[in-house]
């Protein structure tokens, strides 16, 4: 808008107008989504907290690093959690009293079979991995007289989450020619199993409305229930819950009770201000693996 | 790993002719404890499986020796079985000696005259289970064996469903269909069993045990108390003394929350109250810790350090070490049916009973839901039957019958389903190995046999 003639020369400014304006106040009210950044909050932090608040954006690779920084800290927790205590491992058996001639043999083993397993120092990993090693070499269990038609390599997926498959080793397994089981099925258990031909159903009309409860199996499809191959221990392993289920629960680490606030260094989460300071103080990133 | 021995036999001691082995031993060898008895014994001895040594007294104890040990503080203990399978023989080797000993509680075992039954748990690797018939027989001599699998025994004890006045079924018949759920010091099972024989499609283990309860009371306690990162012996006390399944896990966890410590802190509720003291033990004047109901106003004596001194006991009167349990009673078991509280990726012992149940015929799954036992010395902790109970109803479709029971004696349970089962002759005759067998055929074959595989 003009205001009257200026000393110098000015560009010539002109507001054309536009169809629905009119004059408005030189404010006006937006919406606005996400957090406002208040600066007397974010005081005392550093550039990331401010970005990933005021921004609201956390890039992905930050939110990455967070999270595989907690990833670790869950399974070092985990590995702590099924561990034996160290000093254990060196508790030495004692030597006997008696029978100092007879000592040195058993100690030592009668066998070269029994010498070797005396002496070995494998842990439990170690022959589950020979174990997988070899299946995954062979496609064959120990106990199997032949391999499996197909041979894969040895899953660790817990057998409930694996989808089902044409050729795994499970529905391949050779049936043994003369199962010996002990103890075999006795006979009452095989007289009370339908045999495989048709049975005569008496069903009446008043129950339709209840569902039709399943046949029992037959007694060949039992057979094939009772003779299959044991689980190998990876197989066996509980599977996580659905993806459907609520997620994980946090408590605080302090006291234990619910987890309100998360740390925004280390992501552990505490209930309340007195425990959230006493974390900063003491265990914020304070303990290493 | 089916290999013949051809070669290395020429070179084993010949066996003794055979004479029938006189006495059935039952072996149910645990990572926690060992039970162990004769066929012909009402129960077993239950014996810590495990060599300790004890850095104050300067002693290794092996296994039973652990009743005379005074003192328990800082005890190093190392156990030759581990997640359910014995892999350090040298130490279990010691142990069985030392069971086996003519002064031992069992008598003395001739091991020539004796056959063994020996159970171990479903998934076991071929290694450990060549080295437990290699052990059997080379090393110890055992007379006959049966390396069963120990889920699977728990089908001829008595069932725990029948009213006790009711005859128990002859020695060598196994219940018709049970679901076994073994709490045990490694790891949990699930596995269902028909006439005692395991489904093995639907067995399930889910790797939360007594061992990994008892490593996350520690720290919790250490975090919040006393350290006790060293004290293993001491928090399995304190485990098995103090904690329970709690029914409402978010109910009993807001009537202990501690409020921070202000005075507000409310303890008791209704005279229900959850918090309890500790008592530890100091080994000289008390062995064994035990639990009181909480006293807030000895803690607060303690804080202000005025010592344990109240009007009834005198200035010089012993003092205690108490430790404060609130939620640390009941949340380290919670983590058997929320294993995610702490990150493990499982599914909680309702859903693996339920993934268990899913693998089985549809037409199957009633039969097994009202025939679940519980065994094994996790389930000893209070609260814990009445919570799976509690979720499998309602977690499964109305009108199912789910009947949940822990068995007599949860610890034994396996071994006297053995030694029934051994009782009868002739159902153990068809099963077993003589040594005679093994060194004719060798140890593939063993195992085959073992494995349900292969003619007899």
């Amino acid at each position: 808008m003009a205001t009257g003639p200026l000393r110098f020369r000015t560009p010539h400014i002109e507001e054309l107008p536009t169809t629905g304006s009119k004059q408005s106040p030189n404010y006006v009210y937006m919406a606005v989504s996400g957090q406002q950044e208040d600066p007397a909050k974010n005081w005392g932090t550093n550039n990331r907290k401010r970005a990933r608040a005021s921004v609201g954006k956390q890039t992905d690779q930050q939110r990455e690093a967070l999270s595989a920084r907690q990833q670790r800290e869950v399974e070092r927790r985990i590995k702590d959690l099924n561990s034996d205590y160290k000093p254990a491992l060196e508790v030495v058996v004692p030597k006997r009293d008696g029978g100092a001639g007879v000592g040195s043999a058993a100690k030592a083993g009668k066998t070269p079979n029994t010498k070797k397993i005396l002496a070995s120092g494998k842990t439990f990993t170690h022959h589950l991995e020979d174990e997988e090693a070899e299946i995954a070499r062979t496609g064959r269990r120990d106990g199997d007289a032949e391999a499996p038609p197909a041979t894969h390599r040895a899953s660790k997926t817990p057998l409930a989450r694996r989808k089902a498959r044409e050729d795994s080793s499970l529905s391949g397994s050779p049936a043994p020619v003369t199962p010996m089981a002990p103890p075999p099925l006795p006979r009452s258990a095989q007289a009370l199993l339908p045999s495989s031909n048709a049975m005569e159903i008496d069903v009446e009309d008043d129950d339709d409305e209840y569902d039709s409860i399943p046949a029992l199996p037959s007694e060949a499809e039992m057979e094939a229930l009772l003779n299959a191959p044991p689980l190998t221990y990876n197989q066996a392993r509980s599977a996580p819950p659905p993806p459907g289920a609520p997620p994980p629960r946090r408590f605080c680490e302090t006291c234990g009770y619910w987890g309100r606030v998360k740390c925004m260094k280390c992501g552990a989460m505490t209930c309340s201000v007195a425990c959230k300071d006493d974390h900063d103080q003491f265990k914020c990133l304070k303990m290493y693996a | 790993m089916a290999r013949q021995k051809a070669h290395s036999l020429i070179n084993a001691p010949a066996p003794a002719p055979a004479a029938p082995p006189t006495a059935t031993l039952i072996l149910d060898a645990g990572a926690h404890t060992l039970k162990a008895g004769f066929s012909t014994a009402g129960t077993c001895h239950i014996i810590p499986n495990c060599l300790a040594r004890s850095d104050r007294d300067r002693r290794t104890y092996i296994a039973a020796d652990l009743a005379s040990c005074r003192d328990f503080g800082e005890l190093a203990v190392r156990r030759p079985v581990e997640r359910g399978y014995i892999v350090d023989w040298s130490g279990e080797k010691a142990v069985w000696e030392h069971v086996f000993a003519a002064g031992g509680v069992l008598g003395g075992v001739v091991a020539a005259e004796t056959t063994l039954v020996l159970t171990e748990q479903p998934g076991a690797p071929a290694g450990t289970a060549r080295m437990s018939d290699e052990m059997v027989f080379e090393e110890f001599g055992f007379a006959g064996y049966y390396r069963a699998l120990g889920p699977a025994l728990n089908a001829y004890a008595p069932s725990p469903f029948l009213p006790s006045t009711a005859p128990p079924p002859p020695p060598g018949t196994p219940l018709e269909c049970l679901l076994v759920v073994d709490a045990g010091h490694s790891h949990t099972t699930v596995t269902p069993l028909y006439h005692g024989r395991p489904l093995h499609p639907a067995c399930r283990r889910l790797d939360i045990g007594g061992k990994l309860l008892t490593n996350h009371l520690k720290q919790l306690l250490s975090a919040r108390t006393f350290d006790v990162h060293k004290e293993v012996w001491l928090v399995n006390e304190i485990k098995e003394d103090a904690c329970f399944v709690s029914q409402h896990f978010a109910r009993d966890l807001e009537r202990t929350w501690k409020h921070n410590g202000s005075p507000r802190t409310k303890v008791d509720d209704g005279g229900d109250s959850i918090v309890q003291d500790y008592i530890l033990p100091d080994y000289e004047t008390i062995t064994r810790g035990f639990t009181r109901p909480h006293d807030p106003t000895l803690t607060a004596r303690n804080r202000l350090g005025l010592g344990l001194a109240t009007t009834s006991t005198p200035a010089t009167a012993p003092k205690e070490h108490i430790l404060t349990l609130g939620n640390e009673r009941f949340v380290p078991p919670e983590l058997l049916f929320t294993p995610s509280d702490i990150g493990i990726p499982s599914a909680g012992l309702t859903g693996t009973v339920l993934q268990s149940l899913a693998a089985l015929p549809a037409s199957l799954r009633p039969a097994f839901l009202a025939n679940i036992v519980v065994v094994g010395g996790t389930a000893l902790l209070p609260g814990l039957v009445e919570r799976l109970r509690a979720e499998l109803r309602a977690r499964v479709e109305e009108g199912t019958e789910v009947r949940v029971a822990r068995a007599g004696d949860a610890v034994g349970n396996c071994w006297l389903g053995g030694a029934r089962m051994a009782r009868d002759g002739g159902g153990l005759g068809r099963v077993v190995v003589t040594r005679g067998e093994y060194f004719e055929h060798g140890e593939g074959w063993v195992r085959r046999r073992f494995a349900g595989k292969g003619v007899r």
